[in-house]
């Protein structure tokens, strides 16, 4: 007891103050494209031969250097290509505001994209707290980065972020896991058993796209086949920022704001 | 690995035998290997020949000329899942039962799929019958059943659990699982044999460098290479830095479910050190991505080791102070000790393995079985003893995260960051051979098993996570204890849900 309260005393305060910093620059991180122009006509394909879920894709073009796409919901951050890449055409994004409201934005690219800029939502009934039920379908990491967020540093607690037991509470579905086919109905159900308004949040490569898994008999081929998805937070699995940032965003909260994600800007003026 | 013919009928009374001599059955399954229709693929570990304590791994095959088994579990009562699961991949039934039960594709599968099987099935074995599954129904006055599942109240993986109880006491608990199945073995013979380390660290995600470790190791082995004297100690302190930051996390789970809400803090802010500390090490927070075939995926810079030093000092000086919060606190003792109890001659027949075999009163520990280097090198010897209670399995975890911290501090003394960490491959794999991984991982035994074909590709790729043999050990344990006790039992195993479901 005497050496509880002794514990209690010496623990300091750990909450950090500084929020969504960059990660560490030894980090694995998801990619990104620069503006450096690619190698590709010299006969380079080295990113192309190392992504092991196929997320880049390099298009020639005629009167100059080819275009780079990275599509960040399939990205595992495993850095090969980063490492890989001779032009630093695809480089490691440190950031950590990367979670976004339409699978379209995950794509990062040297060229401007054809994509609709999404509208800010008009309501946002989720703005003081919300509250997250949380279904796991086969990534266990992601949950554990979950609840890492719910630790004494991230406390995502003090944002008015809860995770709650039944679905019947929850104004968030947070899923993480490629959803394989003996998943599905029991998401669907869960998602059913929640009042709307209600928002599906797709957390970490998997759950995004299938990630690794997708494509196989098992049909784990992310949450978007099942259930339509409202945000979206990539990462391998995504850091407790990432997933505070992309609980921000479906709240509304001001530190969702995805502008001050500087790739986003640079591609929003560029089309 | 050359493979001993053991034919069907041997196969049990020889699988029995050998548990009796001290060895071990590791992996049960069948593969193709173009010699027969299908044949049982029985990976074991003899004593036979060997040291004291010490095993080495054989592989026996048992031809099959039909789709049914041999009888396995009456002599070998720990094949009964891997007998389910030969069903459920390869529509290969039990002799003497007259409907199978599947383990892991049940409602939401045809039921006449059976994923890894070359051919279909013969006709007349498969007419009509749906893959239901049967949950054991247990009679008598004031039973009742509590269906829990697949989805969990907690931020946990998904699994149904049915306790049969009478009053507040479960008489018997059913677990279900598979609803996380992914196809990775399936996926892993069709994945290009360089590209499968990505592959391999999301069969439990949270387990990244153990399975890493055992699909480099089983690799290795087909190529018949050694990964530099560097790259083998930082895969060591990968895999024991992946075992401090998991048994920390799930000493924050014993503190919370005893309602020791101090102590769960005091483990919440240590568990973040050790990620921390994955990260210096690889630039991953969970091990993911760093160990390959032939030695690791990037070098360990010195600004990097330094970081590492300076957390794994931080690590034994905070583990330090919180362990006593937990293990002098005589409320937290009270609900541990003789709760969940597992006894000695049950967890030696379900073959359970890790720390929850460990603190049974079990030898087993893949490090020193298989003297693996560089373990013994470093004169470190594994923890056990018991009573096989939540409390044992907790102190055991306690012992494991202080042995794990030393040796992380020996190995990352020893590194030197201009060493080679890796060595080339060549292009493709030797054909039709048969290769091992066994790594302990957290969990404790975990198995990579590797059939090669003609061309040198991957025909068959194996997989048992440790939790695959300790599901039945929280089954046991949950027995005649309270419901509500459950959760802490659960926690106690801290068992893979997607490494059993694959
Ligand atoms: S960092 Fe992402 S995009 Fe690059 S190779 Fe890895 S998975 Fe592919
Ligand atoms: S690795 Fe870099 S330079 Fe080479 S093709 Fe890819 S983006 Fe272009």
């Amino acid at each position: 007891m005497i050496n509880t309260l002794l514990g209690l005393l010496h623990t300091k305060r750990h909450t950090t103050s500084d929020m969504l910093p960059d990660l560490a620059d030894h980090a694995l991180t998801l990619a990104t494209v620069s503006d450096q122009p690619c190698a590709a006509a010299d006969g380079c394909r080295a990113c192309l031969d190392a992504c092991p879920t196929s997320a880049v894709t390099v298009l020639p073009e005629a009167n100059s250097d080819p275009t780079v796409t990275v599509d960040r919901g399939r990205c595992l951050a495993c850095r090969a290509c980063t490492d890989g890449c001779p032009t630093s055409t695809l480089v490691a994004d440190r950031n950590t505001r990367v979670a976004v409201r339409t699978r379209a934005e995950l794509l990062h690219s040297n060229r401007p994209l054809d994509r609709p800029t999404p509208a800010a939502p008009r309501r946002r009934p989720f703005a003081r707290s919300l509250h997250i039920r949380e279904v796991s379908t086969g990534d266990n990491a992601a949950d554990m980065e979950i609840q890492a967020a719910c630790n004494p540093i991230y406390d995502c607690f003090r944002f008015g972020l809860h995770f709650v037991a039944s679905p019947r509470h929850a104004d968030a579905l947070l899923v993480t896991g490629p959803v394989g086919r003996a998943m599905a109905e029991p998401l669907r159900r869960c998602h059913a058993a929640m009042a709307e308004p209600r928002l599906v949040i797709a957390l970490g490569c998997a759950a995004i796209s299938g990630g690794i898994h997708a494509g196989g008999y098992a049909e784990a081929n992310g949450v978007d086949a099942v259930l339509p998805v409202d945000v979206y937070v990539p990462g391998g699995p995504p850091h407790p920022w990432m997933i505070l940032h992309g609980l921000f965003l479906a709240m509304g909260h001001p530190l969702g704001d995805d502008r001050s994600d500087p790739q986003i800007t640079q591609i929003t003026q560029m089309s | 690995m050359t493979p001993t013919t053991v034919s069907r009928a041997d196969l049990a009374p020889q699988l029995k035998a050998l548990i009796e001599r001290g060895g071990r059955l590791a992996l049960l399954t069948a593969a193709d290997d173009g010699q027969s229709r299908l044949a049982l693929a029985a990976l074991v570990l003899s004593p036979d020949g060997q040291a004291a304590g010490q095993l080495r791994p054989a592989l026996w095959r048992t031809p099959l000329d039909d789709d049914t088994l041999p009888p396995l579990t009456r002599l070998v009562p720990q094949a009964h899942w891997a007998k389910r699961a030969l069903y459920d991949f390869f529509g290969l039934r039990p002799a003497d039962q007259a409907r199978p039960n599947p383990l892991l594709l049940h409602e939401a599968w045809p039921a006449h799929l059976h994923p890894l099987r070359p051919t279909p099935c013969d006709g007349a074995a498969e007419t009509g019958e749906a893959t239901r599954y049967r949950f054991l129904e247990v009679g008598g006055e004031g039973v009742y059943e509590i269906p829990v599942g697949p989805i969990h109240a907690g931020i946990i993986e998904p699994g149904h659990f049915r306790f049969s109880c009478h009053g507040e006491v479960i008489q018997h608990l059913e677990i279900r699982l598979g609803y996380q199945h992914r196809g990775l073995e399936e996926q892993l013979a069709r994945t290009p044999w360089r590209q499968a380390h990505h592959v391999v660290s999301t069969i439990s995600s949270d387990t990244a460098a153990g399975n890493a470790l055992a699909h480099a190791l089983a690799v290795e082995s087909l190529l018949d290479i050694e990964p530099p004297p560097a790259a083998v100690a930082l895969r060591a302190a990968l895999l024991e830095c992946e075992r401090v930051a998991c048994h920390l996390g799930d000493l924050i789970g014993y503190c919370a479910d005893t309602g020791f809400a101090a102590g769960a803090t005091a483990f919440s802010l240590l568990r973040p050190r050790a990620q921390i500390l994955s990260e210096w090490l690889c630039g991953s927070r969970y091990q993911a991505h760093a160990i390959v075939p032939g030695g690791l995926a990037r070098p360990l810079p010195g600004d990097q080791r330094e970081g590492a030093e300076h957390c794994v000092t931080q690590l034994i000086d905070g583990f330090e102070r919180a362990e006593p919060l937990l293990l002098d606190n005589s409320g937290a003792l009270e609900r541990m000790a003789g709760t969940g109890v597992v006894p000695r001659p049950i967890a030696d027949e379900i073959g359970l393995v890790g720390p929850a075999g460990r603190a049974a009163g079990l030898d087993y520990d893949v490090r020193s079985a298989l003297s693996q280097p560089p373990y013994a090198d470093l004169g470190w010897q594994p923890a056990r003893g018991g009573d096989g209670d939540v409390l044992a399995r907790c102190t055991v975890r306690c012992a494991e995260i202080r042995a794990s911290l030393t040796l992380l501090r020996r190995l990352l003394a020893q590194h030197n960051p201009d060493a080679p960490t890796r060595v080339d491959l060549p292009d493709r794999l030797p054909a039709d051979r048969w290769a091992c991984g066994l790594v302990e991982a957290w969990r404790g035994e975990l198995v990579h098993l590797v059939l090669t074909g003609d061309q040198g590709q991957i025909l068959r790729y194996a997989v048992k996570d440790p939790s695959f043999n300790n599901w039945t050990g929280l089954a046991v344990a949950a027995r005649g204890e309270v419901v509500s006790d459950f959760p802490l039992c659960n926690k106690s195993f801290g068992l893979s849900y997607s490494g059993n479901d694959l």
